[in-house]
């Protein structure tokens, strides 16, 4: 009892002080090192929590994609202007400190307020719980994810697609040897490649599968995937390319496209919009999920329109 | 039994709040990077005996992914422009 409470004090407090370091550091390549660890201690955070599906998403996101994302980011930063502008502090705004007291005040009245709301007896949470059986799923998280509230994974489908076009509007188009920070010839790379990159694939496969009945899903799969796609593209086996193909078009769109497809021609049936017909219809959607967000989470990664393989 | 596992739990944390000590101080960007990596594998111990520990086997797969994606940022760091320190 004592030693789980220790251990929560610890990871508490930890996350404060890393948080506070992250944000307060002048020196930006420190900060982006303590940020990852900051996802670390995240990811046992969610663990304690009882949460293992955002474990999982924080590790696969947060080591394989947002770290290395960050890193690419200084270094465009000082190729950009190497008299490095990022490290110059701001000053402190004025209005921070009365920012910082009202969002106090903030936090503490809704925690006040919280704490003498008597909790609801019958939650839609318990109902999810209840029907959970019925629907032949093991995982209570892609139970509510692909059925009872499947309209808003239906849409955060769309909201990654839409941040994937607006950030290629925004963006001026990357250069190919941007991207890569290790040269093709490097030693080590080929062979840590020829482990990581199949290992990705095998782990996403078993996150999909595992997600109906154990923690895992989608998201997982796509971030595994995306991380793999990100080692590829920092040692320049794919390269960002100038206009997407069929096959990245189709890649990029075709979780909305099998949702869309299965949600509203069950309606043909006599159904209502979006009851899933069955186990094959979450595996079939949660595949086509998986490929998408891999592909949009690669491409953003690589800050271009498509990716294309080395030549020769 | 779970006792010895919650001790151990506690020792690889205060691991980790003694290497915080080695990014903070550097004084490389090399020496921050590898004290982060070596928080990544206390990490990785951590939630392996926590698997044990809180009866989630689920948590194994998320120590899988902390194990195979840790290369990544190291590649990604590769990159960065090294030098005696970056303040």
């Amino acid at each position: 009892m004592v030693i789980s409470v220790l251990i929560d004090f610890l990871l508490a407090a930890g996350m404060v002080v890393l948080a506070l370091q992250v944000v307060s550091d002048k020196a930006v390549l420190r900060s982006i090192i303590l940020f990852v660890v900051f996802g670390l201690v995240m990811a046992l955070a969610w663990t304690r929590l009882h949460a293992p599906d955002l474990a999982l998403a924080e590790a696969a996101i947060g080591a394989g994609v947002t770290g290395a994302l960050m890193m690419m980011a200084w270094r465009r930063l000082l190729i950009i202007n190497p008299e490095r502008p990022a490290d110059t502090p701001l000053g402190r705004s004025r209005l921070a400190v009365p920012v910082a007291l009202l969002s106090a005040v903030l936090v503490a009245t809704i925690g006040l307020t919280a704490l003498d709301v008597e909790s609801p007896t019958h939650t839609a949470g318990q109902v999810a719980a209840e029907e959970m059986t019925a629907t032949g799923l093991g995982n209570p998280v892609t139970g509510v994810l692909l059925l009872f509230r499947n309209l808003d994974t239906l849409l955060e489908m769309a909201v990654l697609l839409i941040a994937l076009l607006g950030a290629r509007a925004i963006s001026p188009p990357a250069s190919p040897e941007e991207a890569a920070v290790v040269e093709t010839g490097t030693p080590l790379v080929g062979a840590l490649l020829a482990i990581l990159v199949p290992l990705s694939i095998l782990i996403a496969t078993h996150l999909l599968l595992a997600g109906t009945h154990e923690p895992g899903g989608a998201f997982q799969a796509g971030a595994v995937l995306a991380a793999g796609g990100v080692a590829l593209i920092l040692s320049a086996r794919l390269k960002p390319g100038e206009r997407p193909g069929i096959v990245m078009q189709l890649g990029v769109t075709v979780g909305l496209i099998a949702f869309v497809a299965i949600g509203v021609g069950i309606m043909a049936l006599g159904e209502t919009l979006l009851v899933l017909p069955g186990t094959w219809a979450v595996y079939l959607i949660e595949t086509a999920m998986m490929v998408s967000i891999g592909l949009t989470l690669a491409l953003l990664f690589a800050g271009a329109p498509a990716l294309v393989g080395r030549r020769g | 039994m779970s006792q010895i596992l919650g001790l151990a739990i506690l020792f690889l944390l205060l691991n980790l709040v003694a290497g915080l000590w080695r990014v903070a101080r550097g004084p490389t960007g090399a020496d921050r990077m590898l004290a982060a990596l070596l928080f990544g594998s206390t990490t990785v111990a951590v939630l392996l005996i926590m698997a044990e520990w809180m009866a989630m086997p689920a948590l194994r797969s998320v120590a899988l992914l902390f194990v195979m994606l840790a290369s990544i940022v190291t590649i990604a760091f590769f990159g960065l422009p090294t030098g005696d320190d970056e303040r």
